[in-house]
């Protein structure tokens, strides 16, 4: 009988522990292994090397570096990004930033999709480069760099490898406001300011100018 | 009943609730005649020692009674819950109470977009507010929405107003609702729309008449299509 209460305490215990266990999962380690797991759920609209899909509007992200990434997902959880009603991929991406809810997970992705190879996707829209270069040296180069590769230090991405499309496409997002409005978004709202002097056929000219820079 | 769980927060959820409350009795009784008595004559005639099993066709009249008065009961129960029903969808489906303000809703993949009418009340004017995942209305008001989608289906569901309403990618789907309590509510996707349907997630607020009134002033012209 005493042998039979202590075999139900013990089951009692054991079913007890695998139930706080349950409840209370370690936390992963954030690192490249997490960073791989989480990409599994970019991979849909990015692809499964971070190479973009132009058909919804998803831009290739890999290579971009880590601090502009980890930047950028903070933005769309705080709100500064894919809050604009206009701004449909924004909208799209940003309840996907907001499951990156633990501790490590946005570091973690950032690193994978940074180490993802950079890709230069083709060129689609046909601006004026020799024109876009004029504009280029005057408003871009300041932040973006001669050769178009950013300055981390003026939180300024690498825009070479990016879409084309998507180049244009977040200049007037810029410039409409559904993003770089949001008073927290510091280094946005100057981005945005730069905008004002481009209108759409200085963007394509800007941007077909970016293009020649690879 | 269900209130004690989940708020009633418009003019017709205690409606639905007592719709959903009439076919959970309904067919929770059925339900549990049919399993005890299913159990019992498990029992009753389980196997015993020299009792051989019969074949029994389920022809003679007095077997066939056992499946012919409970279905004759049920469907009397089912009458119930069909006029129920026709009640409940004239009332929330079929009428269209004349509106104090109309605001349009937009699904798209995974948010909710918002168009408010701004100080003169008017949808489509340039004073409209737009917002995303965050609607604002004002309390005891008639609301008609204007519901779409900019893509794929989805379903605009209210949990405290009991609205679930498919919008249709092509379709301007009219309806209407009509808070009865101030409060911030959830609103839900409740149509697989997507991998991030289970975040198309936005937020309700209703507002006394005042509240709403500085919420208008101060949002009329922050924002553009």
């Amino acid at each position: 009988m005493m042998a039979r209460t202590q075999n139900v305490r013990l089951s009692a215990a054991l079913l007890l522990g695998v139930a706080v266990a349950a409840c209370n999962p370690t936390p992963p380690t954030p690192g490249l292994a997490l960073g791989k797991e989480l990409f599994e759920t970019c991979a849909p609209c990015h692809g499964d090397m971070g190479t973009g899909d132009v058909e919804i509007d998803a831009p290739a992200i890999a290579g971009l570096p880590q601090w502009y990434i980890e930047a950028q997902l903070r933005g769309f959880q705080a709100g500064m990004r894919g809050m604009h009603a206009n701004d449909l991929p924004a909208l799209r991406m940003r309840p996907m930033a907001m499951t990156l809810n633990r501790d490590g997970d946005i570091p973690s992705v950032a690193e994978y999709v940074a180490g993802l190879p950079a890709t230069f996707p083709e060129s689609t829209l046909h601006g004026n480069a020799g024109a876009g270069a004029e504009r280029y040296a005057a408003v871009c180069v300041a932040c973006h760099g001669p050769d178009g590769r950013g300055n981390e230090l003026l939180w300024a991405p690498p825009i070479v490898q990016l879409n084309d499309w998507y180049l244009v496409q977040e200049l007037q997002n810029f410039r409409e406001g559904a993003r770089g409005a949001d008073p927290a978004d510091i280094w946005g709202q100057q981005m945005r300011i730069n905008t004002f002097a481009l209108d759409d056929q200085a963007m394509a000219d800007v941007i077909a100018y970016v293009q020649t820079l690879r | 009943m269900i209130e004690r769980y989940l708020a009633q927060m418009s003019t017709y959820a205690g409606s639905i609730d007592g719709l959903i409350l009439l076919v959970a009795v309904l067919v929770g009784f059925w339900f549990f005649a049919a399993e005890g008595m299913l159990f019992w004559l498990v029992w009753k005639f389980r196997e015993r020692p020299g009792q051989k099993s019969q074949y029994l066709t389920g022809t003679e009249h007095h077997i066939k009674r056992w499946i012919t008065w409970p279905h004759a009961l049920v469907l009397v129960c089912d009458v119930f819950i069909v006029i129920g029903s026709i009640r409940v969808w004239n009332e929330v489906k079929q009428t269209l109470p004349e509106p104090d303000s109309t605001i349009r809703i937009i699904g798209q993949q995974w948010a909710w977009t918002f168009q408010h009418p701004g100080p003169d009340n008017e949808l489509d004017t340039p004073d409209d507010i737009f917002t995303v995942d965050a609607l604002h209305i004002e309390v005891e008001k008639v609301y008609h929405f204007k519901l779409e989608s900019r893509d794929v289906l989805h379903s605009f569901s209210v949990p405290v107003f009991r609205i679930k309403q498919d919008a249709l990618p092509g379709r301007s789907i009219t309806g209407w609702f009509e808070a009865t309590m101030t409060g911030e509510h959830d609103i839900q996707c409740a149509e697989i729309c997507g991998i991030g349907h289970g975040v198309m997630a936005a937020r309700i607020f209703i507002e006394d008449a005042g509240q709403h009134a500085a919420w208008v002033a101060a949002n009329s012209n922050s924002t553009t299509p």
